[in-house]
């Protein structure tokens, strides 16, 4: 009897067979609907032919450049939204995207040390629309050679860059304040531009109605490593397995960012842009600078009234410290050494950075274009325009690169620094404390990193 | 065949199911076929629950067993078993220990003023109002918003130079407040937390329904006031509803995501960001999973809190026990 209430009764499945198989059946369906989960996202082209999967922000590739490139080359695009957490589902499933987004300045050296990021040097050297010799050395953010970025094999490319430490002013609030406008030729020090923030302000109840000057980068971390190298200094070691927080350049660095937050003069960890960044506050007339390069243009160019009375500054200088205007980001595109279409994906590389899309970007002052046969599209039909490039253009004589360690994601760091800097900007520890904190927690996790990677 | 002969006909399967005997035959066909049949439809009409629960429950938690004994991080090459290690790690972090205790401290609050606010508002509207069925939809509304459309309201709402409330204090001539941050942040949540109140209302208005109504006339008869009433009749005819949002409640609370959602910056990278007080133990989660990569680190935090709500949710019933008053006899059932 127990044998058959077990389940060898025919016409009778036993319970636990029937839960072998519908772990089974549910495993199979699972695994279909989640490796469909790529596909089924906004901004899938339909047709036949090749098509590719491409995992960028929704502005990056809008759906009249899906057509396009569907008509142009052929190729079908499905976009999936920008996202860590996805990118890291569909690489550990076996079905990258085909092409992703990235910072240069930070992702490129943290993809490559971990060998999923294709070496695209024999695509570059076969391709007559991006020539190695067009290439832009910001482009360069995209080499590492497994120790050092800037050098070694190419696993991306930028489709834009600027000199994120320069800054825009609003020249109609440096006259209401009655502040003298900065130099466009010759860089102020960031002590300086510290107190004109703090002339430019204006409250009211208890509320900033006007900043006075943002100044917070790309991303905290990238901002304080080119602080720290305007200071003189350099925030990691030789070989990128430390960071020192507590050297003379490295606390010169940290104590202007923490003092910069402390003034309020503008958005930082503890007083957040509701806006939650500066493009649609500086065009409201709301900020009266903004630590922004000058891919900024493209937004305050589409505002004539804020461009007419809008100036573009070179990067500020530490006294005493060198001159250098970084590029703290050269997003572009990498591709993961397990695409599946990396042929297709290479005719939209192509094409997204040297063919219609690259010069439509150029021309409309969204950062300066990675290929150098493209720079005379840069906008320069305005009197405006004209005076900004002309800022630009000598800036680009200072441009550095700030190498990055490839044994850290920037967010991790940039979560460690977000953890214990508002404590600082609140004046509940000094920038000693400060220093020596970030020193322990982001050494611990690139210690990890380093034995994850090997 | 007689009306008697029915019974037994029909009884007949019945008791072979019972017994497990399976092979009797009648009129060619086996008896067990109904039993059968009866099995195939309950798998048949569970499996949809049971392939659900492997897939998305059972399977997930075995995965995210395994990774907590790795230091696996989504990407690099060279992650490895590290036993308990990730266990011991947590007993020694500070910021998981903080981040529990706040989310417990949240707990203790949200679940007991949501109850109060839910029941309080559960009574208003079992009253005889005009455009009562208006008043119900209106209160239960908030609860069916999205909590990230929640959260997105509520961040505009208490932005420190942007936000409503400020600009209501500032016709009273007080100066703004920054409520997104410490020490207000924490008020900003719970506040959050009682909009939703409606959710809570809902259960108790169908658990105020079902107090019968002669208890309440008895009462009253006997001289009862109206709080005695609710006191001693209408509260212990309600604690097993009452019981029953305690510890859905406790669970949803200690599991909150609403600190993120009003988060000046709600991405990995901004989730420490998060003021102090609301850095809770799901903040903590987040940011070891997608800030750091340590998936390994953030599933044993995960299993933790897991072993910790079974706990919790056993505490619960065993100290309720004495006083939730359960109408039906559930041995009457059997």
């Amino acid at each position: 009897m127990h044998a058959q209430a077990a389940g060898t009764r025919p016409g009778r499945p036993s319970r636990r067979r029937f839960l072998a198989l519908s772990a089974a059946g549910g495993a199979a369906v699972g695994a279909t609907a989640l490796s469909g989960c790529a596909l089924r996202v906004a901004g899938a082209a339909t047709g036949g032919g090749e098509s590719i999967t491409m995992m960028v922000k929704l502005d990056d590739v809008s759906t009249e450049l899906i057509q396009q490139a569907q008509r142009e080359l052929g190729i079908a695009i499905t976009v999936v939204q920008d996202d860590i957490t996805r990118l890291i589902a569909m690489l550990t499933s076996g079905n990258p995207p085909d092409l992703v987004r990235g910072v240069g300045a930070l992702d490129a050296p943290f993809y490559a040390a971990r060998g999923v990021a294709e070496n695209l040097d024999p695509y570059f050297a076969a391709s007559s629309v991006l020539r190695v010799e067009d290439l832009d050395p910001a482009n360069d953010l995209w080499r590492f050679d497994g120790t050092t970025q800037g050098k070694g094999p190419r696993y991306g490319m930028a489709k834009d860059f600027s000199q994120d430490a320069m800054f825009w002013f609003n020249t109609a609030q440096f006259d209401r304040a009655g502040v003298e406008y900065p130099s466009e030729t010759e860089p102020i020090t960031y002590e300086e531009w510290a107190e004109k923030a703090e002339r430019l302000v204006v409250r009211k109840n208890g509320q900033t109605t006007v900043y006075g000057g943002s100044y917070n980068g790309v991303n905290i971390v990238i901002l304080l490593t080119n602080l720290v190298a305007a200071a003189g200094g350099r925030l990691f070691s030789p070989d990128f397995t430390r960071v020192d927080f507590t050297t003379p350049e490295a606390r010169r660095a940290l104590t202007w960012y923490v003092e910069y937050a402390k003034a309020k003069v503008g958005p930082s960890l503890i007083q957040p842009n509701p806006d939650a960044w500066d493009g649609p506050t500086y065009v409201a007339n709301r900020m009266a600078m903004s630590g922004s390069g000058y891919w900024l243009g493209g937004m305050i160019n589409a505002e004539p009234k804020i461009a007419e009375v809008s100036r573009l500054a070179p990067a500020p200088v530490f006294e005493g410290g060198p001159r250098i205007s970084s590029c703290q980001a050269g997003t572009g595109m990498w591709m993961p050494k397990k695409a599946r279409n990396k042929d297709a994906a290479w005719r939209v590389f192509e094409w997204f950075f040297g063919e219609g899309p690259a010069k439509a970007r150029a021309a409309g002052g969204w950062g300066i274009p990675t290929l150098k046969s493209l720079r005379p599209l840069m906008p320069k039909k305005e009197e405006y325009q004209k005076r900004v490039l002309r800022v630009q253009e000598a800036e680009l004589r200072h441009f550095s690169v700030t190498p990055f360690t490839p044994y850290a994601k920037w967010d991790a760091l940039e979560a460690l620094i977000n953890q214990v800097m508002p404590a600082a900007m609140n004046g509940a520890i000094s920038v000693d404390t400060l220093a020596g904190r970030l020193n322990s927690s982001i050494n611990e996790q690139l210690k990890r990193g380093k034995e994850q990677v090997g | 065949m007689t009306v008697g002969q029915i019974p037994q006909a029909v009884e007949r399967p019945r008791s072979a199911a019972r017994t497990g005997t399976g092979a009797v035959r009648s009129g060619g066909l086996p008896r067990t076929s109904m039993t059968a049949r009866r099995h195939r439809a309950f798998y048949m009409f569970t499996s949809p629950w049971i392939v659900g629960f492997l897939l998305l429950t059972v399977g997930p938690m075995a995965y995210a067993l395994w990774l907590s004994f790795t230091t696996f991080d989504g990407i690099s090459p060279n992650w490895s078993f590290v036993g308990l290690a990730n266990y011991r790690e947590l007993l020694a972090d500070q910021v998981t220990w903080d981040s529990l205790s706040r989310a417990g401290v949240f707990a203790l609050t949200s679940v007991p003023l949501s109850i109060a606010a839910g029941l309080a508002l559960a009574v208003l509207v079992n009253r005889p109002l005009r455009a009562r069925g208006l008043w119900r939809t209106l209160l239960y509304l908030p609860a069916v918003v999205p909590p990230v459309g929640a959260g997105l309201v509520f961040k505009a709402l208490f932005n420190r130079d942007s936000g409503a409330a400020n600009g209501v204090l500032n016709i009273f001539g007080i100066d703004a407040i920054a409520w997104l941050d410490d020490p207000y942040a924490r008020y900003v949540i719970l506040m959050a937390v009682l909009w939703g109140a409606g959710n809570v209302m809902i259960i108790s208005l169908a658990g105020l329904q079902d107090v019968p109504r002669e208890l309440h006339e008895a009462a009253r008869i006997d001289g009862a006031s109206a709080w005695r009433t609710f006191r001693s009749v209408t509260v212990p005819l309600l604690s097993p509803v009452l019981l029953f949002q305690a510890v859905t409640g406790m669970i949803a609370s200690v599991q909150t995501i609403m600190p993120l959602l009003i988060a000046a910056n709600p991405t990995p990278a901004g989730v420490t960001a998060i003021p102090q007080t609301n850095y809770m133990y799901m903040m903590h989660v987040f940011a070891e999973y997608f800030a750091l990569g340590r998936y390994g680190y953030a599933s044993a935090l995960l299993w933790v809190l897991f072993v910790l709500i079974l706990i919790a949710t056993g505490l619960i019933f065993k100290l309720t026990s004495g006083v939730v008053f359960y109408n039906v006899d559930p041995e009457a059932k059997k």
